[in-house]
């Protein structure tokens, strides 16, 4: 199942890909190829890689006809999408505040709740570290490699 | 003569205060990287480069090298302890180092790890220093068509040998190929595929994806395997950190013959580490006159495979160093490391600076040295670091690998990346699509299609350059070959099997 996903994404990144470098404008000054030719070469090795796709999903059909049904029954096994859902849209959140309200602010926000559902129950051990990390390493960057992260609403 | 006096040379520079600071920093990152789940060493590398940047390449890469085979060292303890590889190439020792640690001898698997590493990782960089030569003043005869066609390998050997699927793994290589052509196109000054970002004119680069696919999807699969309630835990140190000499003789043959095992497969693109280790494990197991100890204890699969695994990263590092061409995913995240401090490498480098050449490869010999002591009296203190609960573990890992890309540009679009490689190497992962592949063709991409072009202008257009000295031919046949093994090595069993049968 999920290799036929994958063959329908190759396809449709494919057709994507070939309009794409279509509206590349091309103007021929002595570059015998010009900054077409390798990116359409790219798109036929794609169409390659789907055909060669195809070719396994055919020969492992023919190898187990009848799909199995119950791969997933060990519990211990079944992914859980939500959590990585949750944590990635958790994340997606801290990176649309993180200039708002500064790294320093943002990342401690972010780190506390990740930490309060991941290490349950360890309340000082976890606002703690939050704090010391975000603050520390605010600190290293701005004043020891003078790289500054986002400042944000803090004034310093 | 010559020679030998930049070998010498590069000894003074290995062993200059600054460097010798510099490589103890990096072996020591890479021994933590390589305990620590969820960052393993191509990560770790991409997110010290924006840090390192400013400083001397030549302190910069020593550091960085240090990383990369301090890594391996640090593997083996968490395979041992709990049965978790803290890099994928440590596989093998999970099998029969984590059997030793249930019968209570984890510190005979330890510091056999460590003392093969050190007698394995030492043959690695002899056979480094020794191969290095001979192959430069090969590759100082390559124009770009035999470039192409040696990147050409390196990236059909990989994506064909990496993963279970050939198909794939090309789909990676090409991926990356299509990913490393967003930005301006750098002979016509045509944007292409920038999709109207602005920030997408200088290309995507490399650190950003390397942390998202290595770093950020560990966070994921860490934090769901958390939730799930399988992490696993840690076993406590137990027997005395040294060999009995029954167990020395014993290993001494599977170091040997692993570290050259290691090397030899380091050198050929592709099969990297993890294979290297597997191949020491048959080999052991094949040659052993008590075989059913194998899965069970055996300190003889301990030994092979941890040495083939240190050796290998010496071996990986010729053709980088001496062609510029990388074989694997670690290695070409060390390339974009070395361009990203415009170092060249390739047969040039050994001609114009012999210093940071030999200087990197000879830190290697001083770095394993330094690693052999890390790794022996010190492991009680790296081991305290598998206590840290996951829980805080993976959610600093985010905010680390934040950190790292927003360093670069001091920019939201590369934290927006990190997050989408993130999923994408999460996905990627469960439905079997390797990246490794997609790293070496991100990293080799612009290069590739560079020497592409520069071929068919000196030809004028003609294909035929491609093939038209024995060195691309011979590239091109083994190209062809590394496509062709995975399918016909099946068919050849499957009619010896029938043979066997009838």
């Amino acid at each position: 199942m999920a290799d036929r996903i994958i063959f329908a994404c190759m396809l449709v990144l494919a057709g994507v890909y070939f309009w794409a470098t279509a509206q590349i404008p091309s103007l021929d000054l002595g570059d015998p190829l010009g900054p077409k030719a390798f990116p359409q070469l790219l798109g036929v090795g794609l169409l390659i890689s789907a055909g060669m796709l195809l070719a396994e999903m055919i020969k492992k059909h023919k190898a187990a006809p009848q799909p199995q049904a119950v791969e997933t029954a060990d519990p211990a096994q079944r992914p859980h999408y939500w959590v990585v859902v949750a944590v990635a849209g958790w994340t997606a959140l801290y990176v649309l505040v993180f200039e708002p309200l500064g790294y320093v602010l943002a990342t401690i926000i972010y780190l506390l709740a990740l930490t309060a559902f991941f290490n349950r129950g360890r309340w000082l051990m976890n606002v703690l570290t939050c704090v010391l990390f975000s603050a520390g390493s605010y600190y290293a960057f701005s004043e020891l490699l003078g790289v500054t992260l986002a400042r944000g609403i803090l004034p310093f | 003569m010559d020679t030998f006096t930049h070998i010498l040379n590069g000894f003074t520079v290995a062993m200059q205060p600054i460097n010798l600071w510099y490589t103890f920093v990096g072996v020591l990152m890479g021994t933590i990287i390589g305990v620590l789940p969820g960052i393993g060493p191509s990560a770790g590398i991409a997110l010290l480069i924006p840090i390192t940047y400013g400083m001397d390449p030549t302190s910069a890469l020593i550091m960085l090298a240090g990383i990369y085979y301090g890594a391996k060292y640090g593997g083996s303890t968490t395979a041992i302890l709990i049965r978790t590889p803290g890099e994928a190439a440590s596989v093998m020792t999970s099998i029969d180092g984590y059997e030793m640690a249930r019968k209570g001898r984890a510190g005979a698997a330890l510091a056999v790890s460590a003392i093969g590493s050190f007698i394995a990782g030492t043959i690695g960089v002899i056979g480094l220093t020794l191969f290095a030569l001979p192959l430069t003043s090969m590759a100082l005869k390559f124009g770009p068509a035999e470039y192409f066609t040696l990147m050409l390998f390196a990236m059909t050997a990989v994506s064909t040998l990496t993963g279970n699927s050939p198909a794939k793994g090309v789909f990676a290589t090409i991926l990356g190929l299509m990913i490393a052509t967003i930005g301006i196109d750098l002979q016509s000054g045509q944007a292409r595929f920038t999709m109207g970002v602005a920030e997408f004119q200088d290309g995507v680069g490399f650190v950003v994806v390397v942390v998202g696919l290595f770093a950020m999807a560990e966070v994921f699969r860490g934090l769901e395997d958390l939730y799930r309630g399988t992490a696993p835990e840690a076993m406590k140190i137990t027997g005395k950190l040294w060999l009995t000499r029954e167990e020395w003789k014993r290993s001494i043959g599977p170091i040997w013959r692993g570290g050259i095992i290691g090397f030899v497969i380091g050198v050929l693109p592709g099969a990297g580490g993890t294979i290297a280790s597997i191949m020491s494990y048959t080999t052991e197991k094949r040659i052993s006159k008590h075989p059913e100890e194998f899965g069970k204890g055996a300190i003889e699969g301990v030994a092979g495979p941890e040495s083939a695994n240190n050796s290998d990263t010496a071996g990986a590092l010729v053709p980088l160093l001496t062609l510029g061409v990388p074989g694997g995913g670690a290695t070409a995240v060390m390339l974009g490391a070395f361009i990203m401090y415009g170092v060249q490498p390739g047969p040039l480098l050994f001609q114009n600076r012999p210093d940071l050449v030999w200087g990197l490869i000879n830190s290697m010999y001083v770095g394993n040295v330094m690693l052999v002591i890390l790794n022996l009296p010190l492991i009680g203190l790296f081991v305290r670091l598998l206590y840290i609960p996951s829980g805080i573990l993976y959610p600093l890992i985010v905010a680390i690998s934040a950190i790292g890309a927003y360093a670069i540009n001091g920019s939201v679009v590369d934290l927006w990346l990190i997050l989408l490689f993130g999923v994408v190497g999460y996905v990627f992962d469960k439905v079997d699509i390797p990246v490794a592949p997609l790293v070496l063709a991100l990293v080799l991409g612009g290069i590739m299609e560079q020497s592409f072009r520069q071929a068919m202008t000196i030809s004028g257009g003609d294909l035929k350059i491609f093939y038209g000295s024995t060195i691309t031919v011979t590239l091109l046949v083994m190209s062809a070959i590394s496509v062709l093994l995975p399918i016909i090595i099946p068919r050849l069993k499957a009619m010896r099997d029938k043979g066997d049968g009838s």
